[in-house]
């Protein structure tokens, strides 16, 4: 590497109207993988602009609780203030840059820093200077850029926190539009209509760019190639729910998939967001424990409800570009990109208040079985996106396919997109995000 | 003197014998001898790696691994399947086992519990990436039929919370 003199190899920065050549209406350039210019260039006007889930109230109940993230490479802070409201900071000393905050969670009355011992209150304000006077009396110690200097915008739908790194754009409510359903959904299955993210985390990572991820948690082409080991002789899965008595039918009669795959329904929303169907379980839930449970939200609910609260009729929603929710093996996922060709992903399981005790010690355990890092489904989705990312560095063909049911994508009077089964429709709507995110910066 | 008709109370295990169990259960997974590993488990015997440095719960907190008999056969059914992907090709790894040493005693139902501590360092290689892991290791051991068997192993890596890429075998 040579040093300020620009070499042969030194390129233009990419500008955002180089963007929409690497996205076709069924297919995507490889570089949108690869290239570090255009991963920069997201987390500028995609994750910079974008709404991002940050974590959920229940993590931080009390004035001066917090937990320390990263969103992308940047350290934040999740924080109660005394007052009861949440702030979102970046966890960086407003002197000279130092993280201020270490520990994974706490409950704090305030931060110091480590170097100088400037400190800051729970808001982000800087509130303590040691040896004041060495500084010049005009110097502003209010200054907010002095302090931990808050995310522009934070805002909580139901508990569920998100912040935009940008001042400006659209607010939370008309940014989850439709998908604000889902979250109702999942809080519905609490008979105290209330859930608690407080059954630790789930670490991964993969050597591939975090699109891999985000394209896979609606794709409902991939399980019975992918998951082969996981499917018995007849086609099922194990188990994987709190009161069913078997898993989900993955193949068919035939040996090839279950066809009721091509019948789910797929919808894809604004903002790059989307939904599909519950996965093919069969056969009521029930034994003593999911009875119990069931009686205590019909005493809430009523019988018609409560049948409908159980019948929970998507599978994974996606929260784009961050965000995944997921029924089935019910956990809130973050989707971290560090590097163009790194990602870490973060898996909260989903308690639910007023349920009996085994029914969330269930959610954990069949958590565990599908989505930790040592799971017997989410390895081997990574072992295929790190394969993607190998294999494109070949120069075999440049444009990655999305095009299954792309003939049959249907817009619908709401703006959003509906298709079924193993299309790709929720991967095209993706991209039509990115592509406005990237090329324009809002949407 | 103990006989046929009095029996000796039944004999609590020497270090020698430990450590020689310890190493055997290394090598048999460093073989990818999963079925015989299992089979050193008691009926009611599991396998737990937490995700969180102390934690003291499988049930509230969510585990890297926590395998009763069944899971640990589900587990093995899917290693030894031809389409595990994340296995093709199937990890290679060496086993370090040292500092094995004798912790206490408990009492459950009719059985005692020896409990060892060993610390254990796990070199996996596969496509060319090779990787570390370490840990302290916690077998609570008992006599079934004369022979040791694990009713509980409990595996705290160093990195516990830390962000793993994909594990297949058991540590
Ligand atoms: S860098 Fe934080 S007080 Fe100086
Ligand atoms: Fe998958």
């Amino acid at each position: 590497m040579s040093i300020g003199i620009p070499t042969a190899q030194a390129q233009a920065p990419l500008q955002t109207s180089d963007v929409a050549s690497l996205v076709r209406q069924d297919r995507v350039h490889r570089s949108i993988y690869q290239d570090p210019a255009i991963f920069a260039l997201e987390q500028r006007q995609l994750f910079g602009k974008a709404w991002l889930y940050i974590g959920h109230e229940s993590q931080i109940p009390n004035p001066g609780d917090f937990v320390t993230l990263k969103l992308g490479t940047q350290p934040v802070v999740l924080v109660r203030h005394k007052d009861g409201t949440v702030h979102v900071l970046y966890n960086r000393c407003g002197h000279r840059g130092a993280v201020v905050c270490n520990e994974p969670k706490g409950n704090a009355a305030s931060f110091q820093c480590c170097y100088h011992g400037w400190t800051f209150a729970t808001d982000g304000a800087l509130v303590g200077v040691p040896q004041r006077k060495g500084y010049a009396a005009d110097i502003d110690l209010r200054d907010p850029s002095l302090g931990m200097v808050r995310l522009p915008r934070v805002a909580s739908y139901r508990g569920f926190v998100f912040a935009s790194r940008a001042a400006d754009g659209p607010d939370l409510d008309t940014f989850l539009g439709p998908v604000r359903k889902s979250i109702d959904d999942i809080i519905a299955l609490s008979p105290d209509e209330e859930i608690a993210v407080v059954g630790g985390v789930h670490k991964y990572e993969f050597r591939g760019n975090w699109k891999h991820q985000i394209e896979n948690l609606n794709d409902m082409y991939h399980p019975f190639f992918s998951h082969a080991s996981t499917v018995e002789k007849d086609g099922r899965q194990f188990q994987r729910r709190s009161g069913d008595t078997e898993g989900a039918q993955i193949g068919g009669q035939s040996g090839g998939p279950n066809a009721v795959f091509e019948k789910i329904p797929l919808r894809g929303f604004p903002f790059g967001h989307s939904l599909c169907g519950a996965m093919p379980f069969n056969g009521e839930r029930g034994g003593p424990v999911f009875e119990e449970y069931r009686r205590r939200l019909i005493a809430r609910h009523g019988e018609e409800r409560t049948r409908a609260i159980l019948t929970v009729d998507w599978h994974n929603t996606i929260v784009y570009p961050n965000l995944c929710l997921q029924s089935a093996a019910q956990h809130i996922r973050v989707i971290n990109p560090v590097a163009v060709d790194r990602t870490e992903v973060y898996v909260y399981p989903i308690l639910l208040k007023g349920v009996p005790d085994p029914i969330n010690h269930d959610v954990i355990r069949y958590l565990n079985v599908t989505h930790a890092a040592a799971s017997l489904i989410q390895t081997d989705d990574l072992e295929a996106f790190e394969r993607i990312q190998s294999g494109i560095e070949t120069d075999g063909a440049d444009w990655l396919v999305l095009a299954r049911g792309a003939d049959k994508d249907v817009e619908e009077a709401d703006g959003s997109w509906s298709g079924i089964g193993t299309s790709e429709l929720p991967m095209r709507n993706q991209y039509r995000a990115w592509t406005r995110y990237l090329s324009e910066g809002a949407l | 003197m103990p006989d046929s008709l009095h029996p000796a109370p039944l004999a609590k295990p020497t270090l020698a014998e430990v450590e020689a169990f310890l190493y055997g259960e290394a090598r048999l997974l460093d073989e990818r001898r999963f079925e015989e590993w299992e089979e050193l488990f008691t009926a009611d015997g599991y396998y737990w790696v937490p995700t969180e440095p102390g934690q003291t719960d499988p049930l509230t907190r969510v585990s890297i691994f926590y395998d009763d008999r069944a899971l640990m056969r589900r587990r093995i059914q899917r290693l030894r399947h031809p389409d595990i992907h994340v296995q093709d090709p199937p990890s290679r790894t060496v086993r370090i086992v040292g500092n094995v040493r004798a912790d206490h005693e408990e009492t459950e139902d009719s059985r005692t519990l020896h409990l060892h501590t060993s610390s254990l360092i796990v070199l996996e290689y596969r496509l060319g990436t090779q990787r570390s892991f370490g840990g302290l290791v916690t077998h609570a051991l008992t006599r079934e039929n004369g022979s040791l068997r694990i009713r509980w192993k409990k595996v705290e890596l160093i990195n516990a919370d830390g962000v793993f890429g994909p594990l297949a075998i058991p540590f």
